[in-house]
């Protein structure tokens, strides 16, 4: 007797509310339209059949979307750069990586606020090479010390030298991201090798309300010539560049998100394109953008419940992040919330995962404790297994009519079985009072520093070959 | 505030109806335009900025604050002209070249429009030259940047260096924001000032101009 075991899951749209938003995101294409800054983008959108006014305006028939979500992919794979196949977007799978871009990170050592540097890019990408629920990795910094011309081919040659793990990347333009790809190749053993199994996805992002940068399109049509895998959220935050109101801020990113697809399916047929409008809030009071919020866990389960009734494309989603300033209850509690919800509402690539400061800094130890918040929510989403080994019956009757003081922790049911049937925190602390003070009475903060010291320091990256690392020196020194 | 309290109030609440109308008999009424400027609209807006610093209001509140302020400027504003009344200091502001991001310089603009400056907003992708040019034909008080890309940053320094050549840099603060910009970074580039948020862009461009 086999009993499927339900994944507990989280449901925020009716069928008739997600249907009603798909509907005002596809009426803002077709009654407002769009500023498309690419002459290339333009000009495909025109001759696809997009209404051209005024220069670069464009407008863009319901029908168009509709042939873009049949001819883009609904399952995206991503490898790792050994050529393992380790994340498979599609139905409700999760996996979980860094962010990009911050501008300060908490020193290990120091723990001080300060500016990153391109050793922190590496340090985040071993941590997450390392980190058993971190599935891919992205740069965490923005650094100093970098030439700002070529800062996202340095952070990227720096993140493939300290993983083997899938990575994110950003790029500026269509210059920098064919030297990207140049590197991506390298890695990967070839062209046709990173067709085939690609480790790398690019994040690029549009501007809110509906505004489409030249610079932004040719990444766009970069990727879906080469196949890489992209996002491009437009960051239509509630109340900054989409209206306050979270169904108006999700309809308008869904409507940006599709216009991406439509150029990106017109460039490259059949290319691969994650879905995701990274509808956060606008804080009312500070004016950042909240990366702690409940809204933006809310907004992409409703994305989720959107995935499954319309577009089908895997979702791109963000968990794991804080507004806090330093690695305090606030963040524990944020950080938790998004993760629990991310994989109960079955998001698939979730970023961000670190952050402190609403993305602005980043942290090691955040890191590492959301490596155990993820491995909590994966018990929790595993539900519970019903069989007739779980039901225990037999050890229930062992101890229940057995010799006085047996038990069931001297049983073997439970020698065989507790590994699995409980959670089994590394981090999060179950000690006795007295054993927790002994070790020197530390909280979460504290052990994360110390698991985060010991990794950096222990953990051995599988270096890439030299051919390869001089293939990297070589694009850096701009051959 | 007791002479134009009703205004101040309006001004307060967001009341645009009532705070145009207030504004109008003042001036019906032969009030000094200078007085209904700061003992009733600037008096309002540092009494707003007071109340959102305190954590009181929320930003659209203030917005709305600005807003109503700005309607009421729409009739005092022939009197600008006629030199009858002065504003806290002219500040020519936009986004730096490269970067398409506006809604952080939009804030800054108008926080610093509701306290009593004069703006005048360039807008986005804005090159040094057109900075440089424009500084020239209005002699702005602050030239005011922002970037949210840390790409465009170094446009900054640019813009600052155009300003150099021209003669102007002497003669304007400088001043910096955005979400990658530090103080660090202003002091680099040698900018004058650099504001974390707008509501400390006000404060920093009054301490810069030694205006209150």
């Amino acid at each position: 007797m086999e009993i499927p075991t339900f994944q507990p899951q989280l449901k925020v749209l009716s069928r008739e509310q997600a249907l009603s938003i798909h509907a005002a995101a596809l009426e803002i294409l077709e009654k407002i339209g769009f500023k498309m800054e690419h002459p290339g983008a333009l000009e495909m959108l025109a001759d696809a059949g997009g209404k051209v006014s005024n220069g670069d305006r464009v407008r863009l028939p319901a029908y168009l979307v509709e042939n873009a979500l049949s001819s883009a992919p609904r399952q995206i794979d991503l490898y790792d750069q050994k050529g393992n196949k380790t994340i498979p977007l599609a139905n409700g799978n999760s996996f979980y990586g860094t962010g990009s871009d911050a501008t300060f990170t908490l020193d290990l050592e120091t723990g001080e606020r300060r500016r990153t540097i391109l050793k922190d890019v590496g340090n985040f990408a071993k941590l997450v090479d390392a980190l058993e629920n971190i599935a891919f990795a992205m740069s965490m910094a923005n650094p100093e010390d970098v030439p700002v011309e070529d800062i996202y081919v340095y952070v990227f040659a720096e993140m493939v030298k300290n993983t083997n793990k899938p990575v994110v990347f950003i790029a500026d333009s269509g210059r920098d991201i064919a030297k990207i790809y140049n590197i991506a190749c390298m890695v990967a053993g070839g062209e046709e090798e990173l067709r085939r199994k690609p480790f790398i996805l690019n994040y690029s992002e549009a501007i809110s309300p509906l505004r489409f940068p030249r610079n932004v399109m040719e990444k766009l049509i970069f990727c879906a010539g080469k196949k890489i895998p992209i996002c491009l959220p437009s960051g239509c935050n509630a109340g900054g560049g989409a209206p306050v109101t979270l169904a108006g801020a999700m309809a308008l990113g869904i409507a940006e998100n599709l216009v991406g697809l439509v150029v990106h399916q017109l460039a490259g047929k059949g290319s691969p394109f994650l879905f995701g409008p990274n509808v956060s809030v606008l804080d009312m009071k500070s004016t950042v953008v909240s990366y702690g919020c409940p809204e933006w866990s809310l907004t992409q389960a409703a994305l989720a419940d959107m995935r499954d009734e319309i577009y089908g494309l895997p979702i791109w989603a963000f968990a794991g992040a804080s507004d806090a300033k330093v690695m305090d209850a606030q963040a524990g509690a944020e950080a938790m919330f998004s993760i629990i919800s991310a994989k109960l509402s079955r998001c698939n690539l979730v970023h961000d995962v670190g952050f402190l400061e609403y993305g602005s800094t980043s942290s090691l130890e955040m890191v590492t404790m959301a490596s155990e918040l993820v491995a909590m929510s994966r018990f929790f989403g595993g539900g519970v297994l019903v069989n007739e080994e779980t039901l225990a019956l037999e050890a229930i009757e062992r101890v229940a009519s057995g010799d006085p003081g047996s038990m069931f922790l001297t049983d073997d049911h439970t020698f065989e079985h507790f590994m699995q049937a409980q959670f089994l925190p590394k981090l999060l602390d179950r000690s006795r009072y007295d054993s927790w003070e002994e070790a020197g009475a530390t909280d979460l903060y504290k052990r994360c520093n110390i698991e985060a010291k010991r990794i950096l320091s222990e953990h051995q990256v599988e270096p890439k070959p030299d051919e390869v690392l001089q293939g990297i020196a070589g694009v850096l020194q701009g051959h | 505030m007791s002479e134009f309290q009703t205004l101040a109030e309006a001004v307060v609440k967001g009341d645009i109806k009532t705070a145009v109308a207030e504004t109008q008999s003042a001036l019906d009424a032969g009030s000094k335009v200078q007085s209904i400027l700061d003992k009733g609209l600037i008096a309002a807006m540092d009494e707003v900025g007071d109340r959102y610093s305190k954590g009181l209001i929320f930003v659209p509140q203030m917005l709305r604050s600005a807003k109503t302020m700005k309607e009421c400027m729409k009739l005092l504003q022939p009197f600008f002209r006629e030199g009858d009344i002065t504003s806290k200091g002219k500040v020519l502001i936009g986004t730096v070249k490269g970067d398409l991001h506006d809604i952080g310089k939009n804030l800054v603009a108008m926080m610093m429009e509701g306290a009593g400056f004069e703006i005048i907003d360039l807008g986005v992708d804005v090159p040094p030259e057109k900075f440089v040019q424009k500084a020239q034909e209005v002699e702005p008080d602050i030239v005011g940047m922002s970037a949210l890309l840390s790409t465009t940053m170094p446009s900054m320094p640019k813009t600052i260096e155009a300003l150099l050549k021209a003669g102007v840099r002497g003669k304007v603060k400088v001043m910096i924001g955005g979400a990658p910009v530090t103080e660090k970074y202003a002091q680099e580039i040698k900018a004058d000032s650099y504001a974390s948020d707008a509501g400390s862009a006000v404060s920093k461009a009054k301490e810069l101009l030694g205006v209150s």
